[in-house]
């Protein structure tokens, strides 16, 4: 015989189908609209990333406020070489086409220090061919100047041989840089 | 001299409407604002192909090359990636490796502030005599089966249709499975928003057709970056030369779209040759 008190088991199934519902409301409701767009992630995400403000240029938005610096920059054999890198972001110069503050000017052996970088030959790991590297202090006791010389005072950092060949040009000096400034 | 009073009349008006015209245009000149966004577009692209079209997300492949043969050593790259992320002080997104091998199978490997100050001082405690020595960049190997994607519990971390392997900051409850799967160990968590973070080759400024930052600043080239769609860009034309082009642990089977040149053995294979 069957009995009538079955209210334990409307009561799981009640329970079942309340579960059932919050937990479909709540993936509703919690998952992103662009979830699954492309994939198991949010597919906004990716614009997201696309809106990253940037902070690096190129050499070419230099141009238009120093078109003196650029133009001998680019004639020199540091042309591969970022404003960038030893000025500083863009972004903490410029934004939104407007002066928005002062980049720090390296000075002294501030500037020794960013030239050894690459240019210093104790590193042994650095290709021949790529870069031309000196040792410090005997390549100023080779030019016959005082060992206290900080680079620039030969080499002008925007075009390295640009004073260099000048000079040998004007002492009829002919050493060849294979007319590179 | 009707006919030549209407058309003095004409003149006077079309005078006018061209002086408002000026106006109206030179005053918008000055009102609309140059710069920012739109204004950030003005320098000319350096990925010929993506901007001034339909950005085709199922379509676009890139490839990353590094030449190992070319590399200084300056850690402008890692200088760059720093400044363009704000990377908190003692994590690396991109950093320089520098190996030194000696004759008797010894391999040093040191990487001081993730190169961050460049390689200024030689190493000092090498005992033998140093046979080989070169440089070695890092960043993410954006895998085609990435490890980090497939850890992920909650689908923070993904590939895009591109090949770009992208972290959700919004979903990331920082869990730090993704850092511990990564075999290239280019993953850590922000110690600033508390989720991963990790290298994205710059794809907030390939998307504008510009190059990753790093590969922009490096002076010696040996970091290209380029579209594999473009059958005149140089990584197509190095990926189709005969050179020898290898990718780290190809063992793991990840399948890295980050290719090296001139790569020795002993930074391919994580337990030696």
């Amino acid at each position: 015989m069957q009995s009538d008190y079955n209210t334990h088991i409307k009561r799981i199934v009640l329970l079942l189908v309340v579960a059932a519902v919050l937990g479909f409301l709540a993936k509703k409701f919690a998952t992103p609209t662009s979830f699954g767009k492309y994939g198991h992630y949010r597919a906004d995400a990716i614009q997201d990333e696309v809106d990253r403000p940037l902070r690096h240029m190129t050499n070419e938005s230099c141009l238009s406020c120093h078109p003196f610096e650029w133009e001998l920059h680019e004639q020199g054999r540091h042309k591969t070489i970022s404003c960038e890198f030893c000025h500083g972001t863009y972004a903490d110069h410029v934004q939104d086409g407007k002066f928005a503050g002062r980049l720090p000017v390296k000075k002294g052996e501030e500037i020794k220090t960013l030239c050894l970088r690459c240019h210093n030959k104790a590193i042994k790991a650095r290709p021949k061919d790529v870069i031309k590297t000196v040792e410090m202090p005997r390549h100023l006791e080779d030019q016959h100047v005082q060992v206290t010389h900080i680079c620039n005072q030969c080499h002008h950092v925007h075009a390295p041989l640009i004073y260099i060949n000048h000079a040998q040009k004007v002492l009829g000096i002919e050493e060849a840089n294979n007319g590179k400034q | 001299m009707e006919s030549s009073k209407f058309a003095i009349d004409k003149d006077r008006r079309t005078f006018v409407k061209n002086v408002l015209k000026g106006t109206i245009a030179g005053s918008l000149l000055l009102v609309i604002p140059m710069g920012g966004a739109s204004g950030s577009l003005e320098v000319p692209a350096q990925i010929p192909g993506i901007r001034g079209r339909k950005y085709d997300m199922f379509k676009q492949r890139f490839a990353f090359i590094v030449n190992i043969t070319r590399c200084i050593g300056c850690g402008s790259c890692c200088v760059a990636d720093k400044r363009e992320y704000n990377v908190p002080d003692g994590y690396y997104r991109t950093w320089v490796e520098r190996y030194i091998k000696d004759f008797d199978g010894n391999v040093y490997v040191d990487c001081p502030n993730g190169g961050l100050d460049g390689y200024q001082t030689p190493r000092a405690d090498i005992p033998g005599k140093v046979r080989d020595t070169f440089f070695v960049p890092k960043l993410c190997n954006m895998c085609k089966k990435p490890s980090c994607v497939q850890v992920c519990p909650v689908g923070a971390t993904f590939k895009t249709p591109d090949g770009f392997v992208l972290v959700d900051k919004e979903r990331c409850v920082g869990c730090g499975y993704c850092i511990q799967a990564c075999p290239y160990s280019v993953r850590f968590l922000n110690p600033v928003t508390h989720t991963a973070d990790k290298c994205t080759w710059c794809y907030h400024r390939v998307r504008k057709g510009l190059l990753p930052a790093c590969v922009n600043v490096c002076p010696a080239n040996a970091r290209k970056f380029g579209d594999l769609n473009d059958p005149e860009s140089e990584v197509t034309r190095i990926l189709a030369s005969p050179d020898v082009i290898t990718v780290l642990k190809p063992e793991l089977g990840n399948m890295p779209a980050l290719y090296y040149e001139g790569l020795r053995r002993e930074v391919v294979y994580e337990c030696g040759p």
